[in-house]
């Protein structure tokens, strides 16, 4: 690139301009919620003392499902159990969401090994809140998905364009790599420039991956709302009439253990590592156990019929084709959410970087294009777009 | 809902949780005369196939007059019975279709 | 550029200066849709009631249910499987337990087996989407089976207009001249 005439990279940048220019307040709010949405749930645990876990004593050791479900009957009479959440991370409580007799649903925290109810998700939850701003806007699912999904993941166009432009525009970045600079004392246009450019060649990994990720959450809306599907899921499973049993007057339905179904699915999957269990529904409907076996990108599923404890249907990384391996790796790898709290960092602080990427970009383009003005009026000639790296 | 739903998006729906994209995958069949023969179609609304799953031809007597399954096209094609019938696609209970013979085309 | 196109009108300068900040108004957005979102969430989770609109209280056979409107919309399409319309379901008394499952259909089931879209959740509260194909007359039936643990089976039927005004409404405005 570096031979090429001066017009073709006046070109290039023009285009890498004028990408994100006139969005990029846009980008900066989706970098920027979507920055906080990464570690959203770390910081819900340092703010609600209620999510940890809490071990009552360093050897305690947890609770089974059912213990922790016949803990939450007894603190709660007549609750139902919809589905238990237990995080990767060991230091967060239970979620199990609960149906309470006046027909709301709960999202209790639940020690997991004392069984106490320490708290209850309020109407506000950080968490889900943070992520519904930053990946749809707050706007309604009706039919299909959100307008604001459609708009948020449709940056990821001008995104990925600002990357190969970026990259293109920047002569020789690599000596970058070596030689950073960051001019603090020579103006501020100066400065953001710098800045840009060096943020800009640490997170071009990161930036690949926010939106190229970023760009399949928009193909999959399309796919999705047009009812084409990749999937070689096929149809869901359900529970035969006749397994469920029928019952003379007086006699309670049956309750489906939660550990029998896990051991169940663990006899088929030793290593599968429950993160959600779905409880039954509807009397047709499968005990689901989802959770990350080998592969740490993509959760398995079990379906266990809770009345005979079979496992009926199963689906697992190797039944995935090719292409649902990748598009399924997707978010997982825009979020980060698959290893721990150290990842989460690292997501976070180039989250932050790229958040800084569009103010910079910003400052640049105003600061070069007030000079400009300025130097229109009093006659003098304008400066080159780029300045070169001329060292 | 949630099991329908957290199949229609697989782990998306894990870390999205409840209470927010309402995308369940609900079941269709639409049938078609072909002359003598009868082509249906059978599905789920995101487009997951119906392969698989039970289609069965039943008289208004209750009596299965012919019973099938959707093959990997996600299509039964049967003979049109005589007399008064309807078609049931049959995923489970409470995933089913019910298309009366008046109403195929 | 020449010096004469500086001197412009304020609302020209405005825009020249704000012109590339205006996409920070998207953030208007989620600002307005804030209560909607979170009435959205109160719906979904039910602190908000059974449903958008209660329809009332109903006897199928020696059960007691309460039935309501998930939301106020016509039927939203949903791709091949045409328009569907959310119900929820809240059984009472007795009926929490002896119970196993109930279902919703336009017309009357003629099995058990073909009795509809089944519903999903809690026995307190529990949502099924019907199907109301575009040819539905706006006279229909909605039937509500119950089944319960012993095996039986029991149907109740309620007008399309009582169960969803707004469904029959759409349906009339659809079918428009159309008997």
């Amino acid at each position: 690139m570096a031979k090429k005439g001066g017009s073709s990279a006046r070109i290039w940048f023009l285009v890498h301009s004028w990408l994100a220019l006139p969005i990029w307040a846009f980008v900066f709010f989706v970098c920027l919620t979507g920055t906080i949405a990464t570690v959203s749930q770390e910081i819900v645990w340092l703010a609600n003392p209620a999510v940890r876990a809490n071990p009552p004593s360093a050897d305690a050791t947890p609770l089974g499902y059912d213990a922790a479900l016949a803990a939450v009957e007894r603190q709660r009479p007549g609750a139902i159990p919809l589905q238990i959440v237990r995080s990767v991370k060991s230091q967060y409580a239970l979620q199990i969401d609960v149906a309470q007799p006046d027909g709301a649903t709960a999202t209790l925290f639940v020690n997991p090994f004392t069984g106490e109810i320490q708290g209850q998700q309020g109407a506000f939850d950080f968490q889900q809140f943070t992520r519904a701003l930053h990946g749809w806007l707050l706007t309604p699912f009706t039919s299909g998905f959100a307008i604001g999904w459609y708009v948020v993941s449709a940056m990821s166009i001008p995104l990925l364009g600002s990357l190969i432009t970026g990259v293109v525009v920047y002569k020789k970045f690599w000596r970058a790599y070596l030689n950073p600079r960051l001019r603090i004392s020579k103006g501020s246009r100066i400065f953001w420039g710098d800045l840009h450019r060096l943020v800009g060649i640490w997170s071009i990994p990161f930036i690949a991956i926010i939106s190229v990720t970023a760009g399949w959450f928009l193909i999959q809306a399309i796919l999705f709302d047009n009812a084409i599907s990749i999937s070689t899921v096929g149809a869901p499973p359900i529970v035969a009439r006749e397994h469920a049993p029928t019952l003379k007057a007086g006699e309670t339905p049956p309750k489906p253990s939660v550990d029998r179904a896990v051991a169940a699915a663990k006899e088929r999957f030793p290593d599968l590592e429950p993160g959600l269990i779905e409880l039954p529904q509807n009397a047709f409907n499968h005990v689901m156990i989802w959770g990350r076996g080998g592969y740490p990108l993509i959760f398995e599923q079990a379906a266990v019929n809770p009345y005979t404890y079979d496992v009926e249907w199963t689906r697992r990384v190797s039944d995935r084709s090719a292409l649902e391996l990748v598009t399924e790796s997707m978010r997982p790898l825009h979020v980060g959410d698959f290893v721990g709290l150290s990842l989460k960092l690292v997501y976070f602080l180039f989250g932050a970087m790229l958040t800084a990427m569009s103010l910079s970009g910003m400052m640049v383009w105003t600061r070069r294009t007030a000079q400009a003005t300025v130097a229109v009026a009093r006659g003098r000639p304008v400066p080159a777009p780029f300045p070169e790296p001329a060292e | 809902m949630t099991a329908l739903r957290a199949l229609a998006l697989g782990a998306l729906i894990v870390a999205l949780s409840p209470a927010t994209p309402a995308l369940a995958h609900y079941p269709f069949c639409s049938c078609e005369k072909h002359g003598e023969m009868i082509r249906c179609k059978g599905g789920f609304s995101d487009g997951t196939s119906a392969e698989g799953v039970k289609l069965d031809v039943i008289g208004y007597d209750e009596a299965v007059l012919i019973p099938g399954k959707f093959g990997k096209d996600s299509v039964v094609e049967f003979r049109s019975p005589p007399g008064d019938f309807y078609v049931l696609f049959d995923a489970g209970p409470g995933h089913v279709v019910e298309v009366d013979h008046n109403d195929i085309p | 550029m020449s010096a004469a196109t500086l001197d412009r009108s304020a609302a020209s300068r405005f825009w020249r200066r704000w012109r590339f900040h205006l996409s920070a108004l998207v953030v208007l957005v989620p600002i307005a849709l804030t209560p909607l979102y979170f009435r959205q969430l109160a719906l979904e989770n039910g602190t908000a009631g059974l449903g958008a609109r209660e329809i009332g209280e109903r006897k199928v056979g020696p059960w007691s249910v309460r039935l309501a409107e998930f939301d106020l919309l016509p039927p939203q399409v949903q791709g091949p499987a045409g328009p569907v319309k959310q119900f929820t379901l809240a059984l009472a008394g007795a009926g929490v337990t002896e119970v196993r499952a109930a279902y919703l259909k336009i017309g009357k089931p003629r099995s058990l087996r073909a009795a509809g879209s089944i519903f999903f959740g809690s026995p307190y509260r529990q949502t099924a989407g019907l199907p109301i194909p575009e040819r539905t007359s706006p006279d229909a039936e909605v039937w509500l089976t119950l089944e319960g643990w012993d095996g039986s089976m029991q149907t109740q039927a309620l007008p399309l207009a009582e169960a969803s005004p707004v469904a029959a409404d759409w349906l009339r405005s659809r079918n428009g001249g159309k008997p």
